[in-house]
């Protein structure tokens, strides 16, 4: 055997030990009509779990709120990133610091960031919530309390918790355009727009998808920064779909429709990741 | 020209705007947390106050998060430490593996490195339960390596790329086999991305929520998991939860400071590279 593979070999043993026989699990006890503390035990039910799930209220209303938080919650964050990136590869004093400032979200524990929010927001002490939307004469009411507000408030704290990805991979993006491109440009009399849409965007194609790839899968796996907030209300205002996942799983312990749940959205984010994957391991 | 310093002064004051929306929550919170009950309470916020260690004092004789505190060090610290002796010859054969098997394995990597938490989660909650093992630090620290491999492993395989290969030739010439030129000539000279890799890993398991928070009830809780707790309760107590949530952003401040350069490559798995 080359030397290679033996070096390869503990890592590829161990990972392979610790997911491969848990999918298999997961696929399988998806099949299974199994409450945990139920001393009856599992009971074969085939895809019943699948049915009674997809045709269930909750369900479409996690999905609908998966959606709408996650297109939300993308299309912002790289918008508010690209913005960034363009900015700080201006010419601005003291962009080092500021660069790090701005990137500080993405590596603070999520839970922190909903928890911010929720202090930020709350109707009791928040300085937003409970200060400023009074001062400015909006009347009395709970940001957080309210089912539209309250989905409003859970997608701005993920953009704000999350736009430093986008705006990271964008300023490499940026870094790799070469001047000449500009410069060339410049010589052909070229204006601010016209440059940013046949120069700039047209370079930024992959760190475009990249960032987008990575924000959707990122955010349909959602739950901590909400469930800090809201914990997934008022009602269902703000349920996402691992959300409903957890409440079924972990409360109920109804653990082959979680399974389910697991499956499903292992599927969706496989689907989602497969180009990206594929390019990185190319 | 005065059409340059307009924009100069628009551009400025764009950037200070987008500093001031990133700063703001996280400072004041960490203001908070020198607060009252009553001053918290206090509508308009007091601009200037008296700030007390109360909460601070409070926290380190409560025994709860300390305890939090503990079990989250000893978790990240065995999720770095496993994963490392285990991706640091793994990424280095896979750098220097230019063929099928390789990259189907780098390929399987990735696709784990990707894979939703929840899937993850509800098969070893199920492991679990039946071994018992539910709320000991081991279960949390075991499911954390299903991340944890995979990131280290891609994170270091695209660093030691980046080394040239004639480093270890000319040993590799001299007879030396491949895991002593790992050990004599790779390691000394990738110390710090050795480092690097560590602090991210580290930082990503300090931070995860969803896994501890299924696997853990009570004794085994990490810190995130006691923040959620704790901030679900009726009567919130907020001057204790902003000083726990400022003492759990310590390891981001360091990371921040200190290893910013390869943030972009763990956060892409080097997706980027053309």
């Amino acid at each position: 055997m080359r030397e290679e593979y033996k070096l390869l070999l503990p890592a590829v043993g161990v990972l392979a030990f610790l997911v491969a026989a848990p999918t298999f699990y997961l696929f399988y006890t998806s099949l299974l009509r199994w409450f945990l503390r139920d001393p009856a035990g599992p009971i074969f039910v085939g895809v019943e779990n699948y049915i009674r799930l997809i045709q269930s209220a909750d369900f479409s209303t996690s999905l609908i709120v998966t959606l709408i938080f996650s297109s939300a919650s993308v299309v912002c964050s790289l918008m508010l990133g690209l913005g960034l990136a363009l900015l700080f590869s201006e010419n601005v004093r003291g962009k080092r610091v500021m660069r790090t400032i701005i990137v500080l979200p993405i590596v603070l524990p999520p839970v922190v960031v909903g928890f911010t929010w929720k202090f930020l927001l709350s109707s009791e002490v928040g300085v937003i919530g409970a200060y400023f939307i009074r001062l400015i004469g909006l009347g009395n009411f709970s940001l957080l309390g309210d089912p539209q507000l309250a989905l409003a408030s859970v997608i701005i704290a993920d953009i704000w918790g999350k736009t430093p990805l986008p705006f990271l991979i964008f300023l490499a993006g940026l870094a790799g355009i070469p001047p000449v491109f500009y410069e060339s440009a410049k010589i052909d009399g070229a204006g601010g727009w016209q440059t940013f849409r046949s120069i700039t965007l047209p370079n930024l194609k992959k760190p475009l998808v990249v960032a987008a790839i990575l924000r959707t899968i990122d955010a349909f796996n959602s739950f901590d920064v909400i469930f800090v907030m809201t914990k997934g209300g008022p009602g269902m205002a703000t349920h996402t779909l691992p959300m409903l996942g957890w409440k079924i799983g972990f409360y109920y312990f109804d653990v082959g429709t979680a399974s389910a749940i697991g499956v499903i959205l292992l599927l969706i984010v496989m689907f989602l990741s497969m180009p990206l994957i594929r390019s990185i391991s190319r | 020209m005065r059409g340059d310093l307009i924009r100069s002064i628009l551009l400025h004051t764009l950037a200070i705007i987008a500093c001031i929306l990133i700063v703001f929550p996280i400072a004041w919170l960490v203001i908070s947390s020198f607060k009252t009950m009553y001053q918290i309470f206090q509508i308009p916020p007091p601009l200037i106050f008296e700030p007390t260690l109360d909460n601070y004092r409070r926290l380190f004789f409560g025994g709860q998060l300390m305890n939090a505190f503990f079990n989250s060090l000893i978790i990240s610290a065995i999720t770095v430490i496993v994963s490392l002796v285990l991706a640091i010859p793994a990424s280095y054969s896979l750098s220097r593996l230019n063929n099928a098997v390789g990259r189907n394995i780098g390929f399987w990597i990735l696709s784990v490195r990707m894979a939703p938490s929840f899937a993850v989660i509800v098969p070893y909650f199920i492991i679990m339960y039946h071994l018992k093992l539910i709320d000991t630090i081991w279960a949390v620290a075991v499911t954390y390596l299903v991340f944890a491999i995979p990131f280290s492993t891609w994170l270091l395989k695209i660093t030691f790329e980046e080394l040239p290969r004639e480093l270890e030739e000319s040993a590799l010439v001299d007879g030396a086999t491949k895991a002593a030129a790992l050990m004599r000539i790779i390691l000394p000279n990738a110390v710090p991305m050795i480092a690097s890799v560590s602090i991210l890993t580290f930082v990503l398991a300090w931070n995860e929520f969803l896994m501890a928070f299924i696997l853990t009830s009570r004794d085994a809780r990490t810190v995130p998991v006691l923040i959620t707790a704790l901030s679900g309760t009726h009567k919130l107590d907020w001057p204790i939860m902003a000083a726990i949530t400022t003492i759990s952003m310590i390891p981001a401040f360091i990371f921040i400071t200190f290893v910013q350069r390869y943030l972009v490559k763990g956060l892409t798995m080097g997706s980027l590279k053309s």
